[in-house]
This record gives structure tokens, C-alpha cells and sequence, in this order.
């Protein structure tokens, strides 16, 4: 059976941010979620909608690691590192993507790509 | 104490991840200019995975009771049917592919290894039980498909179709992620099963469920989560649009039918208004999208919309308790008879297509004008695809229709039915039109030779033959959906 969190861990965390709870890193992670969302929809520049993604990947992560504290449970600690490196994955390809892109087209503006009409 | 019985359940995904391997290693040692066995070695890998697919269909695998995978796959038919039409798909794409590249001359390895990893991917998620597996299974088949969509990347079209589909499929997967780590707040777990204790917390379950379902919506591409689509299908490389169209789409189904009918089953009021309303929007939207087209590639793009629609009749039928095995049924053997035809009909699309890259007008109308003569079997191949596309009795997409529509009639959604209906007609109007352009038209002056290699006939001849067997022939094909369906619940 694998052991909680340690006592000095916990502690250590009160003492630099008492009175955090659980609702306030939900908070942070919905707020940092917004943000991502509101980047992709909103920025049109490849590069910056791909790190507004990050932003979301890392969002659920947060939320994932507050919810694991709380339920006591490590597997929500486990997604979180398999997550980072499917973004890491991610981020290989979607950047190989956008340096073809750069070759053929000589830009990120996702605007200015529209060769295939709606 | 774990068996190794329990990595029976995997030979599937196994084979096919491990002919990846093989593809990559002798593409990177073997110093042989001629690539031609690579595509030979992926056949080889896809119709092993076919094969152990239809052996768990015949003698279906089950896990120990202290498996280690336990909590997190389900081994029964209905991922055996998924994971063998998956494969089935695969393996005409891999023999489509061959004449494709190398007309291009774009045929490596590294191809070959990623369709069979994408493919890998598609057969975990078919079968995942976790929905921490279903995003991994979501990465490994969504990283791979956007990778082969650049894969002729001096192609102004490719590329874009590749960035598209690359920033679209990973927001819709932060979405879906979002969706995850608040249904594990809400249920301190993440198996399906433990799924429907999130409808206790509605303040997080609620939007955990909405999440989770946009992020699937979005991988289905069902209107109006459609939007790349048609832009990702048109410009990614013929073979590759024919694999995304059946594959994703049959194995995001499988997983979105797992999260939604069966592990809300006992919840339908949150879900089933709402995959109504998707399946009404998608068959109009798609179908009358597709009507104007004179692109026909883009055709079977945005037809490929109106199917999502069609499956997903299936899906909101699961919603009601007297439809349920009828819809999960209806959308087992809609999926198949959809990905033999679909892959044959982008197989012949890619046969017609110029060989130089950014040509103008590569899949127009006018480009089938007059094949029947030109080329009379592969003309008749297409007329075979385009009529089980569009339904019309003895063809696969006719059966494929009738169980959809009579698990909606089962379920008393006449109003879907009805739109079903109605849309199939409208539907007839945008194939028929390349029949009769094939038939009936004069062909242009000037003709270029079309591919004439082996694989791609054996390709077409196979996914042909499909489509009549499924048509004509059924009932086992059917049997087994049944079967797979009952057990389900």
C-alpha cells in the first residue's frame, strides 16, 4: 500500500500558504483554463494557439493534482505525469507541423492559411 | 496472482505496435532502395491484427479476476468488432497506399509504422475502460494521424490540413482532459464505471460530462463540433483521408458509446436530448453541404459528416432502454459497412487524382467524366461505393441504415428516423451525380495512365467485395453485432 503524502510535506504547505484550500486551486485551474480557451479562440497566430493548449493541458493537471490531495489518492498524481508527457509528445509534432508549415507557406498566421475554400 | 492469459486481450494492438517497430528499425538499418516489401509488412501486421480480432470474436478472451488490467480494459465483442473493423480498415488503406506514394515518391518506412501506431491507438481506445486509457488511446491515434496528414509537407495543402487538424484535435483533447480531471474530483476515480457517482455533484459532474462529450463530438466530427472536417479530409493525402474517415471515426465512436450509453446508462435525461440534436444537425448539415460540391473528395468529406450523423441515430437510440441493444447493434454494423465503402470510395479518389503536388481541380467532377469507359472495373468498383454510401438496397450501407433506423424506431425517436429518411433521399442526389458522370458523360480529351498496381486493385477488389458480402450476406457479420450489443449491458 503506498504511503499518503508525508506529514512534513503537508505542513510545510500550511506554513507557506495557510488557509489555501482546495476550492482556490480549482479556481486557479478554471481561471488558467479561461485563458487557455480564450487564447485559441482568439489569437491567430499558430505558435501562441498552441501554448494557449499547453495552458489548458496544464489546467487540468492542476485540477487533477488538487483533487488527488483531497481524495488522498495517487492515481490523480500518475495522470498528471502521464499527461505531461503526452504534451510533450504533442508538442513534438504540432512544432514539426508549424516549422513545415513556415517552409511552405512563410508564415504561422492561421488566418492567411486558406488554401482549401470553406 | 496476474496470468499471462490476461495479455491475450492485447494481442491485437500488440501486432500491430510491433509491426510499427519492425518498420521503423528496417527503414532506419536495411539499406535497400527499392521500399516495396514495407507496405507488404504492414499488410502483414493489420491482417494479423484482423485475424486475432475474429479468434477473440470466436473464443472471447476474459480477464482473472486480480488482472492488472482489470479496472482498465473490457474484453469483450464489441471491442473485438471494433478492433477487427479497425484492422479490416487499415489493411485496404495500407494496400490503397502503396501505388499512392509511390507515385509521389514519398514511400517510406516511417508511413507505414504510423498508420500502424494510429491504428494501435484506435484498438486501445475501442477497448478502454479508464478514461485516463481513452485519452492516452485518443494521443497516440490523434498524434499519429496529424503526422501522416503532413506527410507529403511540401504540399501547401497538406500542411494546412495537418495544422488544422493539429490544433483543433488538441484543443478538442485538453477539452475532453478538462472534462477528466473534474469527473475524477467528483467520483475520486477514474474507471467508467464509477462514472455515473459524478451526476451526484452536478456543480462539477455536470460540466465534467459536457466536456468529455464536446471532446469526443469533436473527434467524430458531428456538427457542430465539424468544422475541420472537411478542410483536414480535403488536403491530407488521399490514403490517409480514407483511414481518418473509418478509423477515428470507429474507434472514437466505440469509446464515446463506452462513456456515454453504457456508463450513463442509468442516466439518459442528461445525454439523450442532446445526442439527438446532434445526429438531426449533422445528417442535415452534412448532407447539404455535400450537395453543392463539385470537389469530389470534399463530397465524400462532408458526406462523411452526414454518417457521424447516422451513427450516432445508434447512439441516441442506447438512450432509451427499449432501443438500447438495437442502437449499440445498429452502430457496430454501421461503422463497419461505412468503413469498407468509405475507404474504397477514398481509395478510387486517390486512384484519379494528378500525381504533382498542389494540382488544381485533382478530385473534380469533370475528372470522372466518362471512367466507365476509360476504366470500366474501376468505375463499376466506385458505383459499388457510392451506392452503399448512399444506401441503396444489397449494398452494406443499406443494411447498415436499416438497423440504425429501426433501433431509432425501436426507441420511438420517429422525429429522428423521419430526418434519417429524408436526408438518405437528398443524399442519393450528390453520389448518383458522380455515377452518372462516370456512365454517361464524355471523358476530357486529354487522359493521363491511372495506377494499375497490384495493391491497389487487390485493395479495391477486397473492400468491393466487402461491401456486397455485408449487402447481399449479413446475417453473421449482424449475428455478431447482436451478440456483441447484448453483452454490452
Amino acid at each position: 500500500m503506498p504511503s499518503l503524502p508525508s506529514p512534513s510535506l503537508l505542513t510545510l504547505a500550511a506554513t507557506f500558504a495557510p488557509g489555501v484550500i482546495l476550492e482556490h486551486y480549482l479556481l486557479l485551474a478554471a481561471i488558467l483554463f479561461a485563458i487557455g480557451m480564450l487564447g485559441v479562440v482568439t489569437r491567430r497566430n499558430a505558435l501562441t494557439m498552441f501554448m494557449s493548449i499547453e495552458l489548458m493541458l496544464n489546467a487540468a493537471n492542476l485540477t487533477f493534482l488538487a483533487f488527488a490531495r483531497v481524495h488522498a489518492d495517487l492515481s490523480g498524481h500518475v495522470t498528471a505525469i502521464l499527461v505531461m508527457a503526452v504534451a510533450a509528445a504533442e508538442a513534438a509534432v504540432g512544432l514539426a507541423i508549424v516549422i513545415a508549415l513556415q517552409r511552405v507557406r512563410g508564415t504561422t498566421n492561421v488566418d492567411e492559411v486558406r488554401t482549401l475554400k470553406l | 496472482m496476474p496470468s499471462a492469459a490476461d495479455l491475450l486481450i492485447l494481442l491485437p494492438t500488440v501486432a500491430l505496435a510491433f509491426g510499427a517497430c519492425v518498420l521503423l528499425l528496417s527503414e532506419a538499418f536495411l539499406e535497400c532502395r527499392n521500399r516495396g516489401y514495407q507496405a507488404a509488412v504492414a499488410a502483414g501486421a493489420a491482417g494479423l491484427a484482423l485475424s486475432l480480432a475474429l479468434l477473440q470474436i470466436a473464443e472471447p478472451v476474459t480477464l482473472s479476476n486480480d488482472s492488472l488490467f482489470r479496472t482498465v480494459v473490457q474484453p469483450d465483442l464489441f471491442q473485438s468488432f471494433i478492433v477487427a473493423t479497425v484492422s479490416g480498415g487499415l489493411l485496404l488503406s495500407v494496400l490503397l497506399s502503396k501505388g499512392f506514394l509511390r507515385a509521389r515518391d514519398a514511400e517510406r518506412g516511417e508511413y507505414y509504422a504510423l498508420l500502424l501506431f494510429a491504428a494501435s491507438g484506435m484498438t486501445l481506445l475501442a477497448m478502454a475502460a479508464d478514461l485516463v486509457l481513452v485519452f492516452i488511446a485518443l494521443e497516440i491515434m490523434s498524434l499519429a494521424t496529424y503526422a501522416l496528414s503532413a506527410w507529403l509537407r511540401r504540399d501547401k495543402r497538406a500542411t494546412e490540413a495537418a495544422l488544422k487538424y493539429f490544433l483543433l484535435g488538441a484543443f478538442s483533447s485538453a477539452l475532453y482532459l478538462y472534462g477528466v480531471a473534474l469527473a475524477y474530483g467528483a467520483t475520486g476515480s477514474t474507471q467508467l464505471a464509477e462514472l455515473p457517482k459524478a451526476t451526484l455533484n452536478p456543480w462539477i459532474g455536470g460540466p465534467a460530462i459536457a466536456l468529455i462529450s464536446v471532446g469526443f463530438a469533436f473527434k467524430v466530427a458531428a456538427v457542430p463540433f465539424h468544422m475541420w472536417a472537411p478542410d483536414v479530409y480535403e488536403g491530407a493525402p488521399t490514403p490517409v483521408t480514407a483511414f481518418m474517415a473509418v478509423g477515428v471515426k470507429a474507434a472514437a465512436f466505440a469509446a464515446f458509446f463506452r462513456t456515454i450509453a453504457v456508463a450513463f446508462g442509468g442516466a439518459p435525461q442528461h445525454w439523450g436530448p442532446v445526442v439527438e440534436a446532434l445526429a438531426i444537425l449533422s445528417m442535415i448539415v452534412g448532407n447539404l453541404l455535400a450537395l453543392p460540391q463539385q470537389n469530389v473528395k470534399r463530397m465524400l468529406a462532408y458526406s462523411s459528416i452526414a454518417h457521424a450523423g447516422y451513427a450516432l441515430v445508434g447512439l441516441s437510440s442506447a438512450s432509451v432502454y427499449a432501443g438500447r441493444v438495437a442502437g449499440a447493434e445498429g452502430l457496430l454494423f454501421y461503422l463497419a459497412a461505412y468503413t469498407v465503402a468509405a475507404v474504397g470510395a477514398f481509395g478510387i479518389a486517390a486512384v484519379i487524382e494528378r500525381n504533382e503536388l498542389d494540382a488544381e481541380k485533382a478530385w473534380d467532377l469533370e475528372r470522372f467524366a466518362g471512367l466507365a469507359q476509360r476504366r470500366p472495373v474501376l468505375a463499376l468498383f466506385m458505383a459499388v461505393f457510392l451506392l452503399s454510401l448512399a444506401g441503396i438496397p444489397a449494398t452494406a450501407g443499406f443494411m447498415g441504415k436499416l438497423l440504425v433506423f429501426r433501433a431509432g424506431l425501436d426507441a420511438g425517436q420517429l422525429a429522428l428516423v423521419i430526418v434519417g429518411v429524408v436526408t438518405s433521399a437528398i443524399a442519393a442526389y450528390y453520389y448518383l451525380r458522380v455515377i452518372v458522370s462516370m456512365y454517361f458523360h464524355a471523358p476530357p480529351g486529354e487522359t493521363e495512365d491511372l495506377d494499375r498496381s497490384a495493391a491497389t486493385s487487390w485493395g479495391l477488389g477486397l473492400a468491393c467485395a466487402a461491401v456486397v458480402v455485408l449487402g447481399i450476406g449479413p446475417g453473421t457479420v449482424m449475428e455478431i453485432a447482436r451478440r456483441g450489443a447484448e453483452l454490452l449491458f
